[in-house]
């Protein structure tokens, strides 16, 4: 079966899941998440390990964090994984326009939150807590910014993935694109879910 | 073989399934909202002593990672035990690398 036998209003109801091609890479791309699960595992343990290392005369954790600041970004996340669900549960009910409508909010919260992360980490560096500043500063800007990175990465991939679904239309061969990228959004914000509490709250209490 | 999978496919197609409404995820997204506050109030109250605290930090968080795994990636659903596999064992690995830096590196 050719994988773009189903056109547009004929799509199956899980058009990611319709053909092999579809369901390898679904499968693929669970197996490549637990990849990026250890590799987040090893900044965390990075992190955990030089958390009090700040130096003399440093921020610490507690006079730095603006916790505000992390619950807005936090929220806009938040409502950026519930509108890339409305967006597959658009796509599983075959209404394109409506796909591309949510997947288009979502982009712009995840810009909003890349956004907000830029310039909390300018805020960061006014107060002197620059890279190099000590191990602590280090090992935080790298853990923070690999996610901002994969934030960044995720929106210009559903940009284009917009993009194609716009000139190619919804089918077997898009719609696990389509689906893939979901599950990268939801990983990010599961991510950020231990960043915000091991990092920003843990840091607060000390 | 490859006339299985096409059996496997067309089977797949020819299912009705009922589509799913947004409820649930609305649910899910209110009840993820909740923890969360939750958790910056309990930091913000500080009435809490730091151990107590840092329980209740991570059971929240991951009390809302497993609402965000089984509800949104489909993991509770039919035919993702290789995700599960995937997941799990990302976090064994994860679990050894935190516990070893948090009390093995400055021993």
């Amino acid at each position: 079966m050719s994988a773009h036998s189903h056109v547009d209003g004929q799509l199956p109801h899980e058009p990611e899941k319709a053909t092999l091609e579809g369901r390898n890479k679904v499968l693929g791309f669970w197996l490549f998440l637990g990849g990026e699960t250890v590799l987040f595992g090893t900044l965390f343990g990075a992190y955990l390990t030089l958390r009090h290392q700040v130096g003399d005369g440093n921020p610490t954790s507690q006079e730095l964090f603006d916790l505000t600041l992390v619950a807005i970004a936090t929220f806009i996340l938040l409502t950026s994984s519930l509108t890339s669900v409305f967006a597959i549960q658009a796509m599983h009910k075959n209404q394109v326009k409506a796909m591309l409508n949510w997947l288009i909010v979502t982009v712009l919260l995840g810009l909003g939150f890349l956004i907000l992360e830029i310039y909390e980490f300018l805020h960061y560096l006014h107060l002197g807590h620059g890279f190099t500043t000590s191990a602590f500063s280090s090992s935080f800007y790298t853990l923070v910014g690999f996610h901002g990175a994969h934030v960044a990465f995720g929106i210009f991939w559903i940009t284009l993935l917009i993009i194609q679904v716009f000139k190619r239309g919804l089918n077997t061969t898009t719609a696990p694109k389509v689906y893939v990228a979901g599950l990268y959004w939801h990983f990010i914000d599961v991510v950020w879910v231990f960043i915000f509490t091991v990092v920003y709250l843990m840091g607060k209490v000390g | 073989m490859s006339s299985n999978h096409s059996a496997s496919a067309s089977e797949h197609q020819g299912k009705r399934h009922k589509v799913e409404g947004p409820q649930k995820h609305v649910v899910a997204y209110i009840f993820s909202l909740v923890l969360t506050l939750l958790a910056f109030a309990t930091v913000i109250a500080g009435e809490v002593n730091t151990a107590f605290t840092y329980i209740l930090l991570v059971f929240m968080a991951m009390l809302q990672v497993y609402i965000q795994m089984a509800f949104w990636m489909h993991m509770k659903d039919r035919g993702h035990i290789y995700a599960i596999i995937g997941i799990l064992m990302g976090t064994f690995v994860v679990l050894t690398i935190v516990v070893m830096a948090e009390y093995w590196t400055w021993w």
